[in-house]
């Protein structure tokens, strides 16, 4: 039982491996593929982006920076000074520096925003130029660029602009990638969870199904096979039967005795093959109406027959007036079974059984103040030829639950060792 | 790239205003031809502290602290430019050695520099990037720094 048991623990694992091997395969990783996919593109996008607005920006300032060479030229034919010209412009945010330069490139004027902050080096410049350079306070257009004042004198004009505005866009470009790409990928993994749930439910449910079908196929074989057996034996029993009833009619009075005990004991080993064989068989149920009360009471009738009772006591108790429809013979039989088990598992003390109706159904619970079921046993309790009694079969509880699953019903059990077992049993109509 | 094309219009625009304004506001903001850090003229030198000073020498900005300095090997002064007074932590001392980097320029017959980069008392002090850019204006990560007690 132990070694059924590690190797249903170790499919089980093995199962969920292979599970999670196929939701990587088939789900996040094509998903992971597309997101890379994304992201590259993405990139390269809005690095082509962000390359032509530096290009349009560059433009626009060269185009800035000529507006001013024509304004400077201006000034400087009204003979305004180098530090009045450039007082003109310290309200502009975006010049953080500008400089004149004669035509020998020696500086004339020069104002910045920062104290003595004109990043120019005069040993390497062309006579035009345009760059960018990083600085603690954002990228910085550098342009420097020939004039002619309109007396006709050559100057040089050096101007940093700030692209601040431009870094702000290329910052907000990039938040807004990357707050899309997490929205892309949280709902990605969200919807692909789900779908993966979806897939596994539904081939756990065809497992399910599938499984059904073999065990129904596995307990056809058996049944067929068994039922042959059965039949074999039955008929020399029943043979074996008659002659006992015979002899016990022919055989001398110290006899008699002998030959009951004989003919009880084939009778012994008769039900015992009926049991096999109705265990075995698909139930065929012929419904019939009939009081739940009458049918415990029955039920409890034969035990006391059977069964020495001494110090327990058997209750039944009903919410209303319960009929029930379903197969009483079979109805019986799983009662049968359930209170015997009780029984054997009692010394002493009261089996409870409680009914009551709820939303069309049926539900019965009964108690006992047995020994109860190892936590270990209680999966197995239902299984075919599972028994913890010397000498049990492992047949009735399967049987129980056999008939009660024919009704379209459910059974269940708590249990705990040494404080008794409750069965609770639910059942269609009523 | 519609919203590009768009940022371009409203730029300028911008400019435009902005000269416009800017040609009748009239404040002036410029600064003496040689006193700016150029790059070309980096040099290093190494002397003793002569005397500390403090000078106004950007206009609208707090007073400097100005250390003179004699070179060891050739003896000649020079006025070394460190940084606002505010922005400095370090006291210095007369007959102190002080190594600096910096952008040499005169004016008036004497040599000045403006400092980059000093060593003192074994510990190297930036005070503008390479191209100059001077640290008590470098952006928020150094603001935040000196809120915590260290300006460098």
């Amino acid at each position: 039982m132990e070694r059924r048991r590690d190797e249903t623990e170790k499919e089980k694992k093995r199962q969920a491996v292979l599970k999670g091997r196929n939701f990587l395969l088939f789900f996040y990783l094509p998903f992971l593929g597309i997101l890379i996919i994304f992201f590259v593109f993405s990139s390269l996008n809005r690095a082509t982006i962000k390359k032509r607005t530096e290009d349009l920006v560059k433009e626009q300032l060269q185009a800035a920076a000529g507006i001013l060479k024509v304004n400077i030229s201006h000034f400087l034919k009204e003979n305004y000074s180098v530090d009045e010209i450039f007082g003109s412009y310290s309200g502009e945010e975006d010049i953080y520096y500008i400089a004149l330069l004669d035509e020998n490139k020696r500086i004339l004027g020069w104002s910045s925003r920062f104290e003595g902050y004109l990043p120019l080096s005069l040993q390497a410049i062309g006579d035009e130029e345009s760059w960018i350079i990083d600085s603690p306070v954002g990228k910085i257009f550098n342009f420097f660029s020939p004039f002619s004042s309109e007396e006709g004198k050559s100057y040089f004009l050096y101007i940093g602009y700030s692209l601040g505005n431009l870094e702000e866009m290329i910052l907000y470009s990039r938040r807004s990638f990357f707050l899309i790409f997490g929205l892309i990928s949280i709902i990605g993994i969200v919807f692909f969870f789900g779908l993966y749930q979806l897939q596994r439910h539904y081939l756990d449910k065809k497992k399910e199904a599938e499984d059904e079908k073999k065990e129904k196929e596995r307990y056809r074989d058996i049944s067929a096979f068994t039922s042959g057996i059965a039949h074999e034996i039955k008929n020399p029993l029943n043979s074996l039967s008659l002659l006992f009833e015979l002899l016990q009619k022919r055989v001398p009075e110290e006899l008699q005795k002998d030959v009951s005990l004989g003919k009880e004991e084939i009778q012994k080993v008769s039900r015992i093959i009926d049991q096999f064989s109705a265990s075995l068989k698909p139930f065929r149920l012929n419904k019939e109406m009939f009081s739940l009360a009458e049918m415990v009471s029955d039920v409890r009738e034969s035990l006391f027959k059977e069964f020495s009772t001494d110090g327990i006591e058997i209750s039944y108790s009903e919410s209303s007036s319960i009929m029930l429809n379903a197969d009483k013979g079979l109805m019986q039989q799983a009662f049968l079974n359930l209170l015997k088990n009780s029984l054997e598992a009692s010394e002493k003390g009261r089996i409870g059984i409680r009914a009551w109706q709820k939303k069309g159904k049926v539900l019965v619970r009964i108690d006992d103040p047995g020994r109860g079921i190892p936590e270990e046993d209680m999966e197995l309790i239902f299984e075919p030829f599972f028994s913890t009694k010397k000498k049990g079969m492992g047949v009735g509880l399967y049987l129980t639950k056999k008939i009660i699953e024919a009704h379209e019903g459910e059974i269940a059990v708590k249990s705990q060792t040494g404080q008794g077992t409750t069965f609770f049993i639910q059942i269609p109509g009523g | 790239m519609e919203y590009v094309f768009w940022k371009e219009e409203v730029r300028k625009s911008f400019f435009i205003i902005l000269f416009i304004l800017a040609v009748f506001q009239g404040t002036v903001f410029s600064q003496k031809p040689d006193h700016f850090y150029n790059v070309d003229t980096e040099k290093k030198i190494r002397g003793t502290i002569q005397k500390i000073v403090m000078e106004s020498r950007y206009k609208d900005a707090s007073p400097f602290l100005i250390v003179v300095l004699e070179e060891k090997k050739t003896e000649e002064v020079y006025n070394v430019e460190i940084s606002p007074v505010r922005f400095f932590a370090h006291d210095f001392h007369k007959g102190e050695e002080l190594e600096v980097t910096g952008s040499l320029y005169f004016k008036e017959g004497e040599k000045n520099i403006i400092a980059r980069q000093i060593r003192f008392r074994g510990e190297i002090i930036m005070l503008r990037d390479k191209k100059g850019f001077p640290a008590w204006r470098g952006g928020e990560m150094k603001q935040k720094k000196r809120r915590k007690g260290k300006r460098f």
